[in-house]
């Protein structure tokens, strides 16, 4: 098929660049959706009251227990649908998102809780504090640490797993990519050129997360 | 001051405490001893609720623990607890530690929280490791810190669940004599422990506990030199 073109890549750079641009934009919707929801969730994943346990623990399994293809799908063409007039492709891909990696980020959590020791919350209670200073003051600041490295790889999946969009015509950054291969029938240019700018965008992901860790390390 | 009433307390099948009554008075240092499992931790741990209660009552200064309408962290303000594994806060340093609670719940201002801290520094002797994490400390220094932190909310009466266990012998002494002086001062005070020591020389009254009753109690002098009990006899044979 001939010399790798140039041309290609040169016409098609600022699409892949506003891409990037959403691509990044819809990770970080969903990084910051999921994170709070799934705070929520992991904390109430632990619940005594099974009324509220029982819930989050079937959500979590349905969402970590299916593809996010067929949740893609699901929501955008299902979902969404039922409870929007018009139907915007990113903002499926943001749902999807944030709701399956609030899943993924409530396990996250709940680990995290659960992995500082009983007497922290119970030098916290025997003091006078209520549950939910003692959370806050004492378990949460230590749990939060420690949930660093897995919350990390979670964005780096998260970020990745956006490409999922181009499926719903959501224009991030794969989408553009199979758009120029569409037209041009070519695989390597549109396809190489996708893939590197996905590896700048999450080794900048890493380094700033490993930043973050350092910091918090010497705090 | 304390004053428990048939206390019950199961996990399970399994019946830890099987019938505690006792009553103690403001100022009084009773000391719990017994062979491990004999539920003194339990019932100590009772005392503030940290362990809920299965049958019976714990009225703390005549306020029943478990009846409605009682807030049980405004009554564990008035009871300090230290534990025999410190449990101090590793994300803070050793001043922070002492002040977060006087700050979050009883609403102090950071001055105030910070001139009470320090001076409890000062009375157990850690002054100078105001600035430093608890991960820098000895384990006699990280129970000292413990104790005072438990003080900051100017509680009436103080638990302590073995709080030399878990120490190497040279540093015993140090928390040792930080309690003695809680008690001269007039601290109501149980404490769970395995030194003998302790219990004749500042205890008011020792409760001997075994298989989740108390088996027998007494001045200190009385219990370990005329025990009365065959139970009693055979543990203070093997512990003193």
């Amino acid at each position: 098929m001939g010399v790798f073109s140039i041309e290609i890549v040169r016409e098609y750079l600022p699409f892949f660049l506003k891409g990037a641009m959403v691509t990044v934009g819809a990770s970080l919707a969903g990084i910051l959706i999921g994170s709070i929801l799934g705070l929520f969730m992991g904390i109430g994943r632990i619940s005594k009251s099974w009324w509220i346990r029982y819930p989050f623990i079937w959500y979590i399994n349905a969402f970590r227990g299916t593809p996010l293809f067929v949740q893609i799908l699901l929501i955008h063409f299902g979902l969404i649908p039922l409870i929007m007039e018009s139907v915007n492709p990113l903002v499926s891909l943001i749902v999807t998102l944030s709701l399956n990696a609030t899943a993924y980020i409530a396990e996250i959590f709940r680990a995290g809780i659960q992995s500082i020791d009983r007497g922290q919350m119970e030098a916290a209670r025997s003091l006078g504090m209520t549950h939910v200073q003692a959370m806050r003051y004492v378990i949460l600041p230590q749990a939060f640490k420690r949930m660093i490295p897995p919350l990390g790889n979670e964005f780096i999946v998260l970020l990745k797993d956006s490409s999922l969009g181009a499926i719903i015509a959501a224009p991030e950054l794969m989408y553009w990519g199979r758009a120029a291969q569409g037209q041009y029938y070519r695989v390597w240019e549109p396809y190489l050129t996708v893939a590197i700018i996905y590896l700048i965008l999450t080794l900048s992901l890493t380094y700033l997360l490993n930043y973050i860790e350092r910091r918090l390390d010497t705090a | 001051m304390i004053k428990v009433e048939r206390l019950k307390k199961s996990f399970g099948d399994l019946e830890v405490l099987k019938e505690i009554s006792v009553e103690i008075k403001p100022q009084e240092v009773v000391v719990v001893i017994g062979p491990s499992g004999s539920g003194k931790s339990t019932f100590l741990r009772c005392l503030n609720l940290l362990e809920s209660i299965t049958g019976g009552k714990v009225m703390i200064k005549d306020q029943d623990l478990t009846a409605k309408g009682t807030n049980i962290n405004q009554v564990r303000t008035n009871v300090g607890m230290v534990f025999q594994q410190f449990n101090l806060f590793p994300h803070k340093t050793v001043l922070e530690n002492i002040m977060m609670s006087p700050m979050k719940v009883r609403k102090w201002q950071r001055k105030q929280a910070e001139e009470k801290g320090l001076a409890l520094l000062r009375k157990v002797g850690l002054y100078e490791k105001a600035h430093v994490y608890p991960d820098s400390l000895s384990g006699g220094q990280k129970q000292r810190v413990a104790i005072a932190r438990a003080l900051a909310m100017e509680p009436e009466i103080m638990l302590f669940d073995e709080p030399t266990s878990a120490l190497d012998p040279e540093m015993v002494g140090e928390v040792l004599e930080v309690m003695k002086d809680l008690a001269k001062e007039g601290m109501t005070m149980v404490v769970v422990t395995h030194e003998m020591g302790f219990a004749k020389e500042v205890g008011d009254r020792v409760l001997f506990m075994d298989g989740g009753y108390i088996v027998e109690e007494n001045v200190p002098i009385a219990l370990f030199d005329n025990p009365q009990q065959e139970r009693t006899k055979a543990f203070l044979s093997k512990v003193l």
